[in-house]
């Protein structure tokens, strides 16, 4: 494996509802190297979004170890937390999360607006927000709100924004779930894209489909990694694509799927 | 169904509830303190004579005990009933002591009424009616009480000629007919034996007056009869109610605050109601989508708003009470006000509350109809606005992050945060504004509404000016012996004295009674005409535009009016501004006989050299010790001596800053409220990219802060052409003013009160802008 980038030991997460404790992460242990490509799978309540948003410090945790990149996040402050949120990692949710008072420009450069370690001019910080959308293919939407462009569009910005700082990890929730076929796929090629130039991915889904593109698979049950798959870095492929999917469901089955 | 949605709504969304809980409170408060206040106001005057039995005439005259008038007035057929009262007079302060000391805190000579020919109801403070007083004691009216700490118990002695008196102070009473301005002179009731004590000593009786209170049908019938006597003035119901006038101004002024705050209120209020309404589309998207009809939807929030509108109103009703009862509290001071119908006013106005309520939630869900269950689900998940797109740019603004975000947020909702910068704008334009009054109502550019020339002093005591009241023409003799005693005391000066007559004159078929003044003495000044040229012959005169009105007549017309039994033409030649309305000014030389005068504005001294206000205030201090009397001021002491209703808007200012904070407060606090539970998907997303706490602060209390500055600004701009107009409307309505520009203090106007309105909104949304610390960024998992 190569260098670690995210690392978890005996990570548990509890919450309280009205009284009763809901163990959501139970004891657990997780690593994910530099350019690795890792799906998180798992039935409905399993446990994958509250994981996700556990490494990614989004969350705080209820025990255990995260270390991003050598740093034991779980023991940072608010404030360093979103440092790091801010300058290492990006994120990409179901949900085409956006301000509203913001232009889908304005929207994808203001991490970057923020970020300490930029040092550029904010002209020079809006062309590269430019050449981003030029890249992902929405390059002629980006004066417009978010209520004027597609969902397929909204998302594509998602991951543009979550690019901007050039993190060293991208953490996506169901980047796909609220797209139809002909985007997911879009979305999910410019992942890879962005994987092969050494960005490490962490993502969370139901399809099969996309996990199909990752390097490796973890399904979890009820707040365990109960299995795990590699699945070796997607060629891309019509082909290889189908093999890796009917590998992956076979293997689901396996695991109860 | 319905009801266990309802339920279910009123639990799950409980920070908006209790949001919109707390504006309806408010709403419902100000609505009913406000009506129950214009009640008040309005038909107070009329509630109070009602209740004090004030007649349909009331003639006043000096010397009353002396002639027949009495008994004239009594003879005529018309007149169905008379009460007499007959006052002594005390002509100065100093012949009362409090605590051994002489009073020297009114300028007029002082009434004294005995409890046994009370001609109308008299009220204590506490508005039960005075049947009598008992022996040794008394009560006071409102201007023997100014600037002395005297209590109910306290103890004041009374010389009149060679009678003494020890007196128990019982309280002060209102007098419907008596004015409470401190310019006017104080009124005592007495029990009659003591009254009868006193007026044994003739020096009771120089200066006597009397009123004889009329109820007549035939008004210009007595008019008639008590045109042939000297010094005797006549004043109906209507007329007497002028003595209100600055009670009235305060009265109107709270009014408008009161119309402000129930304004702000239900401003907040119909945002807020559309506010919450918007954040439901989602599930108004799902109901439409399962196919439960309008109707049903729009009844189910209808029905919501209905609970929360009846439980808030009562709970705002009955915290109007005591809101009511402060804010009137300036004007019960002097009136005795209605309280009857408060209580059903106040639930009347609360129960119109609850009808707007439903009509804003009826109208702001009229959206609904209009809504596809798709378009309503989108709009309701996504929160997606259909308005045009962001006016500023983040690439290419140089502001920071937290700035940018504040400043286009403002303008991207311009239509929500318009609505605060003028709920701003109107709290800080009442508070400037009250100063600004209260500040030219103080100042020594308002001298010349005074009819007085320019003067560096100012004596006013009774004593002095007695002979003068008496008979007018002795005021060569006044003037000459007062410039001969500043000569040979090395303070040169001029006097001058502005003598008044009401006088009754004629236009054609139209006649009025007039104020006729006649400046006396030696003055550079002349008089500052608005139009025209000011009298410089004896059959000139200028006038204010009221008298003009009255007569119906121009500048150049001819009046008369009969002065000394002789009828004199004078011709307009201008017209002037002055605090007494129905005025006329005529030329110096104009020799007004004998005559009583009906006032005298005291005795103006205009030193020689133009001395410094030092050197002034030690020729005052030198004047005080010649004439034995401390009723000599400086001219602003003077102005301050007349306008004391400069006080009661430094009062109501106060009250203002005051109210101001607590609705800045509760304004920023309950939007600031509204805007985190609406931007919580934003919060939350701002938070997962990395954005820390202290951004997110800021940036939500910049926003607020940005509102409150513009508002500021935009009341800067306007503050002063607002001042300058309502001052002239306000000088309008207690005399006849124009042209009057307003005072101001810029450190109080442009520094502090805005300080007030943007410290509140610093302070008030940063508090509430940390509540965003509780929203993590977890939480975009758990967005609807």
């Amino acid at each position: 494996m190569n260098n670690t980038v995210l690392q978890t030991k005996g990570l548990c997460k509890t919450y309280i509802v009205n009284k009763h404790q809901n163990n959501v992460l139970k004891n657990v242990d997780l690593t994910i190297g530099e350019g690795e490509m890792v799906a998180v799978m798992g039935p409905s309540g399993s446990g994958k979004s509250t994981l996700l948003y556990c490494v990614s410090g989004m969350d705080r945790v209820t025990a255990g170890e995260v270390l991003f990149n050598g740093k034991e996040t779980a023991k940072l402050g608010d404030k360093e937390l979103a440092r790091i949120r801010l300058d290492e990692m990006g994120f990409i949710f179901q949900q085409m999360y956006m301000m509203k008072n913001l232009s889908v420009l304005d929207n994808i450069i203001f991490p970057a607006v923020k970020s300490k370690k930029n040092s550029e001019s904010r002209r020079q910080t809006e062309e590269r927000g430019r050449a981003l959308m030029r890249r992902l293919g929405i390059d002629d939407v980006c004066g417009n709100d978010i209520n004027e462009v597609s969902g397929g569009q909204l998302q594509r910005a998602c991951i543009c924004r979550s690019m901007i700082n050039n993190p060293k990890m991208i953490f996506a929730d169901e980047p796909t779930g609220a797209l139809n076929r002909a985007s997911s796929d879009e979305v999910m090629n410019e992942l890879l894209t962005l994987n092969r130039d050494g960005t490490t991915i962490m993502c969370v889904t139901h399809d099969s489909k996309v996990a199909a593109k990752c390097s490796r698979v973890l399904y979890i049950v009820d707040g365990r990694i109960v299995g795990e798959k590699e699945m070796g870095h997607f060629g891309g492929s019509d082909k290889e694509l189908r093999d890796r999917e009917r590998e992956l469901n076979n293997w689901l089955m396996e695991q109860g799927w | 169904m319905f009801w266990r949605i309802l339920k279910k709504d009123l639990k799950r969304k409980k920070t908006m509830n209790i949001i919109l809980l707390l504006f309806v409170i408010l709403c419902s408060m100000f609505a009913a303190a406000a009506v129950n206040n214009i009640i008040a106001v309005t038909g107070g005057i009329e509630h109070y004579f009602d209740a004090a039995d004030v007649p349909d005439v009331s003639v006043r005259m000096i010397n009353s005990r002396e002639n027949d008038l009495g008994e004239k007035i009594g003879e005529l057929a018309c007149v169905k009933e008379i009460r007499t009262e007959h006052w002594l007079c005390v002509s100065s302060s100093k012949y009362f002591r409090h605590n051994g000391k002489e009073l020297d805190n009114f300028t007029n000579a002082a009434y004294l009424l005995s409890d046994s020919e009370m001609a109308v109801n008299y009220f204590d403070e506490n508005n039960h009616i005075i049947e009598s007083v008992d022996k040794g004691c008394f009560y006071a009216s409102a201007p023997f009480l100014q600037d002395i700490d005297i209590k109910e118990g306290d103890e004041v002695e009374l010389d009149v000629g060679n009678r003494h008196l020890t007196l128990k102070f019982m309280g002060r009473f209102k007098g419907a007919l008596f004015s409470t301005e401190n310019s006017n002179p104080p009124y005592l009731i007495m029990n009659s034996a003591d009254y009868d004590y006193l007026s044994t000593d003739e020096a009771a009786h120089i200066m006597n007056c009397g009123q004889f209170c009329v109820n007549t049908s035939e008004v210009d019938e007595i008019r008639e009869l008590v045109k042939n006597y000297g010094g005797a003035y006549v004043n109906t119901r209507e007329e007497s109610k002028s003595i209100y006038l600055y009670d009235m101004l305060s009265a109107y002024v709270l009014m408008i605050i009161s119309i402000v705050l129930m304004f702000t209120a239900f401003v907040v209020l119909r945002f807020t109601i559309g506010f919450t309404v918007s954040e439901e589309f989602r599930e108004i998207g799902v109901m439409k989508a399962v196919g439960i009809g309008n109707g049903s939807i729009r009844s189910l929030y209808i029905v919501k708003y209905l609970a929360i509108a009846v439980v808030g109103t009562l709970i705002g009703y009955f915290c109007s009470v005591p809101l009511g009862d402060m804010m009137l509290k300036t004007v019960s001071e002097n009136i005795v006000l209605s309280s009857e119908s408060g209580i059903l006013m106040g639930l009347l106005s609360s129960a119109a509350v609850v009808i707007l309520i439903l009509l804003f939630c009826y109208g702001c869900t009229r959206r609904v109809n209009k809504l596809s269950p798709i378009d309503a689900v989108r709009n309701g998940q996504t929160g997606e606005r259909f308005q045009k797109k962001s006016l500023l740019h983040l690439g290419r603004s140089k502001l920071p992050q937290a700035v940018f975000l504040s400043v286009n947020d403002v303008l991207s909702s311009p239509r929500q945060f318009s609505i605060m910068i003028v709920v701003f704008a109107l709290c800080i334009l009442l508070m400037t504004i009250m100063s600004n009054f209260a500040l030219t109502l103080k100042s020594e550019k308002i001298l010349r509404f005074f009819d007085v020339p320019s003067s560096e002093a100012h004596i006013m005591d009774s004593e002095i000016l007695r002979e003068v009241m008496v008979d007018q023409s002795t005021h060569k003799q006044t003037i000459t012996d007062t410039e001969k005693l500043l000569a040979d005391n090395g303070m040169p000066g001029k006097c001058t004295m502005t003598i008044s007559e009401q006088l009754e004159a004629s236009h054609g078929d139209k006649t009025a009674k007039i104020i006729f003044h006649a400046m006396k003495g030696e003055t550079n000044d002349t008089l500052y005409v608005d139009k025209g040229s000011a009298p410089q012959k004896t059959d000139e005169i200028a006038v204010t535009v009221s008298t003009l009105d009255d007569l119906d007549a121009e500048i150049g017309d001819r009046v008369t009016a009969v002065i000394n039994e002789k009828k004199y033409e004078f011709i307009i030649t201008g017209t002037y501004s002055s605090f007494i309305s129905h005025a006329a000014f005529l030329y110096e030389d104009f020799n007004l006989g004998h005559l009583p005068a009906h006032d005298v504005m005291g005795l103006q001294i205009h030193f020689d050299g133009s001395p410094d206000r030092a050197q002034i205030n030690k020729n005052i201090e030198k004047l005080k010790s010649l004439f034995d009397t401390d009723k000599v001021y400086s001219t602003s002491d003077f102005i301050k001596n007349f306008t004391g209703m400069s006080d009661t808007l430094n009062a109501i200012k106060q009250m203002m800053m005051i109210i101001t904070v607590i609705v800045t407060a509760l304004i920023v606090i309950l939007m600031e409220r509204s805007f985190i539970f609406k931007e919580k998907s934003e919060i939350a997303l701002m938070k997962a990219v990395g954005i820390d706490n202290g951004s997110i602060i800021l940036q939500h209390s910049l926003r607020l802060v940005t509102v409150s500055v513009i508002a500021c600004i935009v009341t800067s701009a306007v503050l002063m052409p607002i001042s300058n107009v309502m001052m002239n409307w306000v000088g309008n309505m207690v005399g006849d003013i124009s042209g009057l520009k307003c005072d101001f203090d810029p450190l109080e106007i442009f520094v502090i009160c805005p300080a007030i309105l943007i410290g509140t909104t610093v302070i008030g949304s940063f508090l509430t802008a940390l509540y965003t610390k509780t929203i993590k960024a977890s939480d975009t998992a758990s967005i609807e």
